[in-house]
């Protein structure tokens, strides 16, 4: 699971070219691979979902989108992306909104470096995290997707903790039947037991349970 | 209804006198049932008037029988109106009267009453003006002056009008220049017992009537003395006046001009005798009438409207309508010069609340700018923050890049040049904000005028307690005898003031009550004035009071590090300083500055 810098990629959105610049240049200084946006209309002309750990450095003032702006549409698109706000002095309301919609972090300007790379660094390590999870969560999904009709039926209550016997009556077929078909779900998603197969079940769709 | 056929049937008879034989009129005459009317003027009442004149009237009728001569007996207003009326065709009556009716009727005198006591001259008419013996202190007529007086009536012609018109010879106006006239009426014998009585000061009566009454007994001369006495040669009686004509006998315009001469020539016939009326030629009445023409009255009354008083009498509704509109007039003007008053009043005092609004608004914007410019000296705001910020933050992250790729051993030429320049391309930046600041400081014109800055301390004192929720206790003190004119421009140097006051008040916040007292002093020494504002704050240690004038220096949480630096500037362009240091007691800062003063002499 562990990503060299170099395949991380931090992306900076500031409207302040000499402060892109400089953040670049301590960034590259630990190896993070940094892409610079002059505008957050351009970051999203850009964007790809990410496919490596990366992080974003966003200035929550701009000129045209803001910041928060900015978040709020990566929200709505679905892209899992750790955001880390530059602010200033007196942004201390926009701070709290730019937490209460799912920021990893804010770093007020001036900085000390440290902090700064600290933060890139716990961001990006999330991210790796974010996609290790999506990565499972598409692999169960493809195995789920093997199961036949009447196997899914039987996984789902059998994920619920149901007996055979309960199972057998509630989709009118025989014990023995309930039996092969868990001997089958078992296989297919390479597991052992009811609790790992819930676990899957939720990890792929965290409403299979409802 | 019988008058005014007699009047008529007399017009006709003279009509026809002018056609017909005289006898034809004169028998046509005399079968007028009236006969020839004598008005008489009875003043002493029909009684005496008929004992008087009846001898007259029988000798006539005797002389010129059938002409039915008989007595009529009037009034004044009696004969005036018969006589109006011509109901009377013989007049006698007093010589005033006659004089008046002469002038008013065209009445023609035949004869003078010949009087046993006339003068030579026949005149026999007089006033005599009596006091009491005692009152020496009334010698002449002028002694009225002041004092009281008895008459027989304002219209009397021996009774008051003789007198009178003496008095105004004398000096003294009857009418307003004594105290009192009464006027006690008939008969006149009544005016003799007012004197004697005390009841007035002085009493005019017809000459004879106290020589008279003496006869008579009612008096005794002795008892009265007479003013201004004179005798007239012939004359018995003493008098106070010269004598007129007596009473005169006159036709009317109506009467047959052959009849009245006629009866001129019985009258004259009449024989003389004592107490016997006669009757003589008609004699001048010109005295009579100079004497109403002096006094204003009778046919001369209308000389009275003359006079200011006399026209006020006569046009009195008038005038009194007149001094109405007058006063309406004033009021109205009076009026209108109040309201113009006071609307312009109004109008200046709207100008002055104005004004003094549009003062107050100057007055607020002038503090309103103060306060900005101190709340970017001395406290953030955002955008300025974020300015100073950006260069700042650029700076700092690029030095530590510089320091991890030399630590990381992976520090190239190119990095290192890249980093330079831009280090030092953002600090020029950021030294072009604090110059932004420093220009927005010094926006204002240069403006050096002389400014008394104690004012300027005053003020600040009043705005830092205006702006603050509680602000601590600033004590202003004062140099005796000093003189605090300054020349500079007092705005900035108020800004000044106030940032170092508030500085003041930061540094002892939180702390008693008798180290939050702020002391601003004013002294002088030399040629310049010294301001130092004195905390007992908190104090500042060595190394912070040797930054303390670095731009972005700061021991605020909030502060910006750029309030001391400008107040520095400030001063120093005005050609004075600005300096900090601790107190001699080690408690609390004291920051001075000096500005030239203004010499009241150059």
């Amino acid at each position: 699971m562990n990503h060299p810098p170099e395949d991380c990629v931090v992306h900076v959105v500031d409207d302040d070219a000499a402060l892109r610049r400089a953040l670049r240049f301590l960034l590259d200084s630990v190896g993070w691979n940094v892409r610079l946006y002059a505008s957050a209309e351009e970051f999203l002309d850009a964007l790809t979902p990410p496919e490596t750990p990366s992080c974003l450095l966003l200035d929550i003032r701009m000129p045209a989108m803001s910041g928060l702006e900015l978040q709020q549409v990566l929200s709505e698109r679905g892209i899992a992306l750790p955001i880390l706000f530059l602010t200033g002095h007196a942004d201390v309301s926009m701070v709290v909104q730019a937490m209460k919609s799912g920021a990893t972090d804010f770093i007020e300007k001036p900085f000390r470096d440290q902090v700064l790379l600290d933060a890139v660094a716990a961001a990006v390590r999330r991210s790796a995290e974010m996609l290790a999870d999506s990565g499972r969560r598409e692999g169960v999904r493809r195995r789920l997707q093997t199961l036949s009709p009447r196997e899914g039926e039987v996984a789902r209550l059998v994920a619920l903790g149901e007996p055979n016997k309960v199972i057998a009556a509630a989709l009118s077929i025989s014990e023995k039947t309930v039996h092969i078909h868990r001997q089958h779900v078992m296989e297919k998603m390479g597991i052992s037991s009811a609790a790992e197969l819930a676990r899957l079940m939720l990890l792929a769709d965290p409403s299979a349970l409802d | 209804m019988a008058a005014t056929v007699r009047v008529r049937s007399g017009k006709t008879g003279r009509a026809l006198c002018a056609l017909s034989l005289a006898a034809f009129v004169l028998a046509a005459r005399a079968v007028n049932p009236e006969g020839i009317a004598v008005g008489v003027f009875a003043f002493q009442g029909e009684r005496a008037a008929i004992s008087d004149w009846s001898p007259v009237i029988d000798h006539l009728n005797r002389e010129l029988p059938g002409h039915g001569f008989h007595l009529r007996n009037f009034d004044a207003d009696g004969l005036r109106e018969a006589i109006a009326a011509r109901q009377v065709d013989l007049v006698i009556t007093n010589p005033g009267y006659y004089v008046t009716l002469e002038s008013q009727f065209g009445l023609s005198r035949i004869a003078t009453l010949q009087s046993p006591h006339a003068a030579r001259s026949g005149q026999a008419l007089g006033s005599v003006v009596l006091v009491r013996a005692e009152r020496t202190d009334l010698v002449n007529l002028r002694d009225l002056a002041g004092r009281s007086i008895a008459a027989v009536a304002p219209e009397a012609f021996g009774g008051y009008l003789i007198a009178a018109r003496e008095m105004l010879r004398e000096g003294v106006n009857p009418e307003s220049a004594v105290r009192e006239t009464r006027f006690l009426g008939l008969p006149m014998t009544r005016i003799v017992d007012a004197v004697k009585n005390r009841e007035v000061d002085a009493g005019i009566v017809r000459a004879c009537l106290p020589e008279q009454m003496s006869r008579e007994g009612q008096i005794r001369m002795e008892e009265f003395r007479v003013l201004s006495p004179r005798r007239v040669d012939g004359f018995d009686c003493v008098l106070s006046s010269p004598l007129y004509p007596d009473w005169p006998i006159a036709v009317t315009r109506d009467i047959d001009p052959g009849l009245a001469k006629s009866v001129a020539r019985v009258l004259l016939s009449m024989p003389e005798g004592q107490d016997r009326v006669s009757w003589s030629v008609p004699l001048d009445y010109q005295p009579v009438l100079e004497l109403y023409r002096d006094l204003r009255v009778g046919p001369y009354a209308y000389l009275r409207d003359i006079t200011p008083e006399g026209l006020a009498r006569r046009f009195w509704p008038w005038l009194l309508g007149l001094l109405a509109l007058l006063a309406g007039w004033i009021v109205h003007t009076v009026r209108v010069e109040h309201l113009v008053h006071r609307r312009t009043r109004e109008l200046n005092d709207s100008l002055a609340a104005r004004e003094a609004a549009e003062r107050r608004v100057r007055d607020n914007q002038d503090r309103m700018e103060h306060l900005s410019r101190l709340s970017i000296l001395g406290e953030l705001s955002g955008r300025l923050a974020h300015e100073i910020n950006q260069p700042l933050t650029s700076i700092g992250t690029y030095a530590n890049g510089l320091l991890r790729r030399d630590a990381a051993g992976t520090l190239t030429p190119e990095a290192l040049r890249e980093a330079c320049g831009e280090i030092a391309s953002e600090a020029e930046r950021a030294s072009g904000v604090v110059r932004r600041i420093r220009h927005f400081a010094r926006k204002r014109a240069a403006v050096r005028e002389p400014v008394d800055v104690f004012r300027l301390v005053e003020e600040a004192q009043r705005m830092v307690a205006g702006m603050l929720v509680s602000c601590p206790q600033i004590v202003v003190e004062c140099e005796a005898g000093l003189e605090c004119r300054a020349l500079c421009d007092g705005l900035q140097i108020q800004q000044v003031l106030l940032n170092l006051i508030k500085n003041a008040i930061d540094a002892s916040r939180g702390l008693p009550d008798d180290r939050q007292v702020i002391r601003v002093r004013l002294t002088r020494a030399d040629s310049r004035l010294v301001v130092q504002v004195v905390d007992r704050g908190a104090g500042l240690d060595a190394a912070q009071r040797e930054r303390l004038f670095e731009p972005f220096f700061t021991t605020k949480p909030d502060g910006l590090g750029l309030g001391l630096p400008i107040c520095r500037s400030i001063i120093e362009a005005h050609g004075g300083r600005l300096w900090a240091e601790t107190n001699e007691d080690g408690v609390g800062m004291c920051f001075s500055f000096q500005l030239p003063c203004h010499e009241s002499s150059a």
